[in-house]
């Protein structure tokens, strides 16, 4: 079964065969048209022959005595004769019979014999004068009425099939007429037809066995034919194909004389074309893909460092229970302009930072990591955000030939009393938490971006934090975080998504805001880098802080240096810095207790706090506002007579403190003095 | 705060012990003003002098004007807490102070 069907679906012989039916249709049609044509011919010469020897029949016989022939029963000397005439006119013109019939007239249906001459070997017997028959069929009837009206010169009728045992003949019938002219009797010549029959057999044999012969050796040509520029051409061009498609390698030519046609040495041309360039193609597509390959993992190498530039162990400051800090950045390529940072400066001052740099991908990459560092350096070499910014900012102009810029926020948390000092360089607004309430927008005046103006002044900014109160920063991937009808995700959003979140840790809010932009965003590609980071600010840590509350008078003094020395001793102070503080403390409180209120009796509330190695303390009081440190120094150089008995005491205190700062908040004189100890 | 004295014709020796500071002041300063008249030679011994305040730099302040003109005044056996206070408000430059 393979075999023939592997056989239909061959080229040569489909073919071949179709060759073979059409020649063998068209043969057998021009044989039948031959045949007919011939058959027809032969058979009007053969029945023209026939009549003719049927004309010559009747000149033998005397028209005018049929009826007396019948009448006397053929006895007389003139029947005879004519009897013996036709006899052997019969026999040498190599008829099977003649015969001469009386029909009856009225319905044609019987005749009477008069002559009837039969053949020597034709299988008749001789019917005697006056023998009556019906007439054989209507075919005689027919002819026998239209003979005896004059209608037709002769009749001819074609026998070779019902013939009882008789052979295939034709019977020709002409009038016999007397001497009036009228029709007497009908005389009916039979000739077989196998002459006939002999004259077609060689002419059809011939025919068959030419067209036999003519459909092998077309057959035979054209399969030679078709396999030297069909089938062989072919079958080189599939083996080049598949050997190209398998070794992908140049291979010998095929050329155009594959085949003398056309439409098969244009495929093998075009073949060899294709592969040349499929070559050209693969050795480009080869060299693109290594190289894109090899920018892959450069990206994702360069992706790693950048996303370890920035801290990324939560929590970073496990020993330090004041803050509580998570962030998280994500970029939308590989690489990305955002960045965030926050550590801590000194023991008791931690910097925070986020910063957007205009643009994405790898120029955005490579300005942000240069600006991160100076931030972080800067910052870490002292001074307050509006210094670093304006000094990272004259170093950014210096080299900035790409026109970038980059959107800064910075603070420095004084984490022993929550004070937050920052400056914002063209950066969003950050939304701030206090006194458990709602998260809102903090909106203060920017200062322009970093890299777009040399020179430009940034401003300090100042805000005390709260023991719970919680600050979140975020760049502009949140806000314009877009959906796929191109709807911005915006401020409100993210401050219902923030407030959904209050009670919740850093971690937990940052996880809220991330999931209601992912809900947002829906399917849409992440645009923009998206990075957010908070910082929940615990307040001093209470194993290392200590407040006390007092009444405002000199006579509370011993009560307050005991609660310092207390705290101090309890945290092995140098006995050095102790008494620095005690004296500072003495101080300031000496000063509140005679100064604040003048009027009425008051309390004062007085915190120490110890974070590393930094002490501070924090007294306040809501006695009239009054900033000791405005007080001029005392010259300490004058003589004797010339020194003022007082003033020294805060003179004093400025000397052995490492900061002190005053500042008058919600009704509040706060003055905090800071020392390493 | 302990004041102890030794008068021996004309020159006191004042030991100062404890912490000198806004609460004991007073003490001291009256202590001065009732024992000042007829001494032309005045000693601090502050060798138990752990502490000293303004309002205590305040008292050796008017001390010193007291006895400018009327003889000398000097401290003694001062700690070094308490000597770097002196020197940080000046006062080592217009007292006569022995350490």
């Amino acid at each position: 079964m393979k075999a023939v069907k592997k056989l239909r679906s061959n080229l040569v012989f489909i073919i071949v065969s179709s060759i073979v039916v059409v020649l063998l249709l068209f043969s057998t049609i021009v044989s039948l048209i031959g045949f007919f044509i011939f058959s027809d011919t032969i058979k009007s010469v053969y029945a023209n022959t026939t009549y003719h020897m049927a004309l010559t029949a009747t000149t033998l016989v005397n028209g005018n005595n049929i009826d007396t022939y019948l009448a006397s029963g053929g006895t007389s000397v003139d029947y005879k004769q004519s009897e013996n005439y036709l006899d052997k006119y019969c026999d040498r013109m190599g008829l099977t019979l003649i015969y001469i019939i009386k029909v009856d007239t009225s319905d044609y249906g019987s005749f009477t014999s008069v002559f009837n001459s039969v053949a020597k070997d034709a299988p008749y017997t001789k019917w005697e004068i006056g023998y009556q028959r019906d007439t054989t069929n209507q075919e005689y009837a027919d002819t026998y009425k239209a003979l005896y009206s004059g209608e037709i010169e002769y009749g001819t009728i074609y026998r070779t099939n019902n013939l009882n045992g008789a052979p295939p003949h034709i019977t020709t019938l002409v009038p016999v007429k007397n001497s009036d002219g009228k029709v007497v009797s009908l005389l009916c010549v039979q000739r077989p037809m196998q002459e006939l029959i002999d004259s077609i057999q060689p002419y059809l044999t011939n025919v068959i066995v030419i067209a036999v012969v003519l459909i092998v050796l077309l057959s035979v040509l054209s399969m030679i034919y078709i396999k030297r520029q069909v089938v062989k051409p072919l079958r080189r061009i599939t083996a080049e194909a598949q050997r190209f498609a398998s070794e992908n390698k140049s291979g010998e030519k095929m050329g155009a004389d594959i085949s003398r046609i056309y439409e098969i040495s244009g495929l093998a041309d075009a073949i060899d074309k294709m592969e040349e360039d499929m070559l050209v193609y693969i050795d480009d597509l080869t060299t693109a893909t290594t190289e894109k390959e090899r920018i892959g993992t450069e990206l994702a190498l360069a992706g790693k460092i950048q996303e370890n530039s920035v801290p990324n162990t939560f929590p970073p400051f496990p020993e330090r229970k004041e803050i509580d800090i998570f962030a998280s950045m994500s970029t939308a390529k590989e690489v990305g302009g955002d960045f965030y940072d926050y550590f801590f400066v000194d023991d008791d001052h931690l910097a925070i930072l986020i910063a957007d740099v205009s643009g994405k991908g790898i120029p955005a990459a490579l300005f942000m990591m240069v600006t991160n560092i100076l931030i972080n350096d800067m910052t870490r070499m002292g001074g307050t955000p509006s210094q670093i910014l304006e000094f990272v900012n004259e170093r950014i102009c210096e080299h900035n030939k790409a026109e970038m810029f980059v959107t800064v926020w910075l603070g420095i948390l004084e984490i022993s009393t929550g004070k937050l000092t920052y400056a914002n360089a063209g950066h969003e607004c950050p939304a701030l938490m206090t006194d458990d309430g709602e998260f809102k927008l903090i909106k203060s005046k920017h200062g322009f971006v970093i890299g777009g103006l040399e020179g430009t002044k940034y401003k300090d900014q100042e805000m005390t934090l709260k023991p719970g109160d919680k600050l979140f920063l975020y760049t502009d991937g949140v806000p314009e975080a877009t959906d796929s009808d191109e709807n911005m995700y915006g401020l409100d959003r993210m401050i219902d998504a923030l407030n959904s979140a209050r009670v919740k840790d850093p971690e937990g809010i940052i996880s809220a805001v991330r999931d209601s932009v992912d809900d947002f965003v829906g399917d849409a590609d992440q645009f923009d880098d998206l990075t957010v980071l908070c910082v929940n600010y615990n307040g001093p840590d209470p194993d290392n802080s200590r407040t006390l509350v007092t009444d405002a008078e000199v006579d509370s003094l011993p009560e307050v240096m005991s609660f310092i020395d207390g705290f101090l001793e309890s945290v092995d102070c140098s006995m050095k810095a102790q008494m620095a503080f005690d004296l500072s403390v003495e101080e300031l409180f000496v000063n509140i207790a005679h100064y604040a209120y003048p009027d009425s009796d008051g309390q004062a509330e007085i915190s120490i706090c110890k974070n590393g190695d930094v002490v501070s303390v924090t007294l306040k009081d809501r006695g009239i506002p009054y900033d000791p440190l405005k007080k001029p120094d005392p010259d300490i150089t004058l003589s004797v007579k010339d020194r003022q008995i007082g003033g020294l005491g805060i003179f004093l205190v400025k000397k052995n403190m490492d900061s002190v700062e005053y500042k008058y908040e919600d009704g509040h004189n706060i003055l905090t003095i800071i020392k390493r100890i | 705060m302990k004041i102890d004295h030794i008068v021996k014709s004309g020159s006191m020796t004042v030991t100062v012990s404890g912490r000198l500071d806004t609460t004991t002041s007073p003490e001291l300063e009256s202590f001065l003003d009732n024992n000042l008249s007829g001494i032309t030679d005045l000693t601090f011994d502050l060798a138990d002098l752990a502490y000293v305040s303004s309002a205590g730099l305040r008292v050796f302040l008017r001390a010193k004007k007291a006895m400018t003109g009327k003889g000398g005044m000097k401290l003694t056996n001062v700690q070094s807490g308490v000597l770097d206070i002196f020197e940080v408000t000046g006062f080592t430059d217009i007292l006569d102070i022995e350490s």
